[in-house]
């Protein structure tokens, strides 16, 4: 009912009243009986042992029973499933006898057509006046909207917790995949060299991704052995296929003209074909080679060339470690025709030849993380080592990748071969 | 971390693409797609100043390679200008400073 304060009534706004008022009072006049029979929930009054005394329209319906088949024939169990049956004998009667009412507890009512509809059931006991208890009033809410909101939320939960299984299977199965193509993308085990000794070492800066570097030791004729070791432009699967090509066309050139130049120039005309050519530019950087061991002499000779990939390094027995310059060499792909520069170098006892791609020389090091590891602190590294074999040579790198933490963007692959020193034990084994 | 940002103006020689930021694998496909949208004509010089680059990779490089195929494919010509000092030292490992002109600075490379 409006009231409007703070204004003079006028003719007009008497008769508004007058309509209002008598639209009220027709409300009023809206029998109890009506407001009992046809409210929005179900009415339902019982004796002490549950036979039903009354009950309303609404859940007559609801149940599809007539009036004269429940009143003083059944009692409220009646009205249940067998699982409400259980409820009401175990919980919802002792606590009704208890506190003397029960709130909102979910049943479910079943219907004469042979359904079941889930319910909100509360009761209250009306006492006489000595306090003795006389009869149950309940009330029995529609509970269908509720019951299916429920069960939408937990639809989605499991559709939820299932999608999340599913996302955690999918990536731990990728990891895997990864793992499998990246080790087929490198080789088992290195040949054994007559007289000589070649290790190597394959880091990952990711897990989650393919790496982009790759080498390679492996027979040629009968005496002599090729090996090459080099880095492809991109990550991931691209870069996969890029190494895959990259690796079995070295083989295969080595095995028609094992002279270094002639086979990074093979290379090139493949990679410029298979990507340049069709504008998509890829390219590698590689170091290819062959070694020509003499083991009766202790001695091996390396002739190797480079295509824009970054120096080998020499350690000598006497302590002193040297880069064995290749520059002017381009990287492998990307121009129909390409420079690439040769270089030879003898190894003796004890000296090692190092081949390493940038991932160790861009690390990021310092306190702060914005220096370079660098040419010259690599030298200064292989300076230390030289003399030792190669796996010690490469034990010792690997341990310093491990100290460059997360400073390690790229993934690095090394590759060493020397002459064992006249005093190595392990030169009697070979 | 740094976004990759390209600015483009006209010279005399042709058109300047100055690059600041990172060029790496993550936007080198930003400076690529870029590429088809300048146009160069026969006999022009395509500049692409590096004095704001931060960090160039693999990709950055393959990125390089392709606006050097994209000047030549015009009939033009790919010029460097302001290339820091870690990515001049990259060029010149991959041989790529024998095959790109290279310049200290926009001024140089945009000279007659």
């Amino acid at each position: 009912m409006m009231a409007r304060a703070g204004q003079h009534s006028d003719p007009h706004d008497a008769d508004d009243d007058k309509t209002a008022q008598a639209a009220f009072a027709a409300l009023l006049e809206d029998s109890a009986e009506d407001l009992y029979e046809s409210a929005p929930c179900g009415y339902l009054s019982t004796l002490m042992d549950g036979t039903i005394a009354k009950i309303n329209s609404t859940l007559l319906d609801w149940l599809g029973l007539a009036r004269q088949d429940v009143v003083g024939r059944l009692r409220f169990t009646d009205l249940l499933t067998v699982g409400g049956k259980l409820y009401h004998e175990t919980h919802f009667a002792p606590l009704l006898r208890m506190q003397g009412q029960i709130n909102g507890i979910a049943l479910e009512i079943k219907q004469a057509d042979g359904g079941r509809m889930p319910v909100l059931v509360s009761s209250v006991v009306k006492h006489g006046t000595t306090g003795e208890p006389l009869l149950i009033r309940t009330t029995v809410f529609d509970a269908r909207d509720r019951r299916a909101y429920e069960e939408e939320l937990l639809r989605r939960q499991r559709l939820a917790e299932e999608a999340r299984r599913q996302a955690e299977a999918d990536r731990a199965r990728l990891q895997d995949t990864f793992a499998v193509l990246q080790q087929s993308l490198l080789p088992d085990t290195l040949p054994e060299l007559p007289g000589a000794e070649a290790a190597a070492h394959y880091h990952t800066a990711s897990p989650d991704r393919l790496g982009g570097d790759f080498y390679d030791v492996f027979p040629l004729d009968g005496k002599r052995f090729g090996f090459f070791l080099g880095d492809v432009c991109g990550k991931g699967p691209q870069a996969a296929a890029l190494t895959s090509l990259t690796r079995y066309t070295l083989r295969a050139a080595a095995l028609h003209d094992p002279d270094p130049v002639s086979a990074l120039t093979t290379l090139n005309k493949v990679l410029h074909e298979r990507y340049s050519a069709s504008g998509d530019p890829r390219y590698c950087t590689a170091v290819f080679g062959t070694i020509d061991p003499d083991p009766a002499a202790g001695r091996l000779t390396v002739h190797l060339a480079s295509g824009g990939h970054p120096p080998a390094v020499v350690l000598r027995a006497d302590g002193t470690a040297t880069y064995l310059p290749t520059p002017g060499g381009l990287l492998v792909g990307v121009l129909p025709t390409a420079p690439f520069t040769a270089a030879s170098t003898t190894l003796g006892p004890g000296d090692t030849l190092l081949l390493y791609t940038d991932g160790l020389t861009e690390a990021r090091t310092g306190k702060d993380r914005t220096s370079l590891y660098g040419d010259e602190a690599l030298l200064a590294f292989a300076a230390t080592q030289a003399g030792r074999p190669p796996h010690a040579v490469i034990e010792a790198l690997d341990g310093l990748l491990a100290g460059f933490g997360d400073g390690l963007d790229d993934d690095t692959a090394l590759l060493a071969i020397g002459v064992p020193s006249s005093d190595d034990p392990t030169s009697e084994t070979r | 971390m740094n976004a990759l940002k390209i600015t483009t103006r006209d010279a005399g020689t042709g058109p300047v693409l100055e690059v600041a930021g990172d060029l790496d694998y993550l936007n080198a496909g930003q400076f690529r797609d870029l590429l088809p949208t300048v146009t160069l004509r026969p006999g022009q010089r395509l500049v692409v100043d590096l004095g704001a680059l931060d960090f160039c990779d693999s990709s950055g490089i393959t990125a390089l390679i392709a606006a050097h195929h994209h000047a030549q494919s015009a009939g033009g010509q790919l010029v460097l200008a302001a290339v820091p000092a870690n990515t001049l030292r990259v060029l010149s490992i991959v041989g790529l400073d024998q095959v790109l002109t290279i310049h200290p600075d926009s001024e140089a490379a945009t000279r007659v």
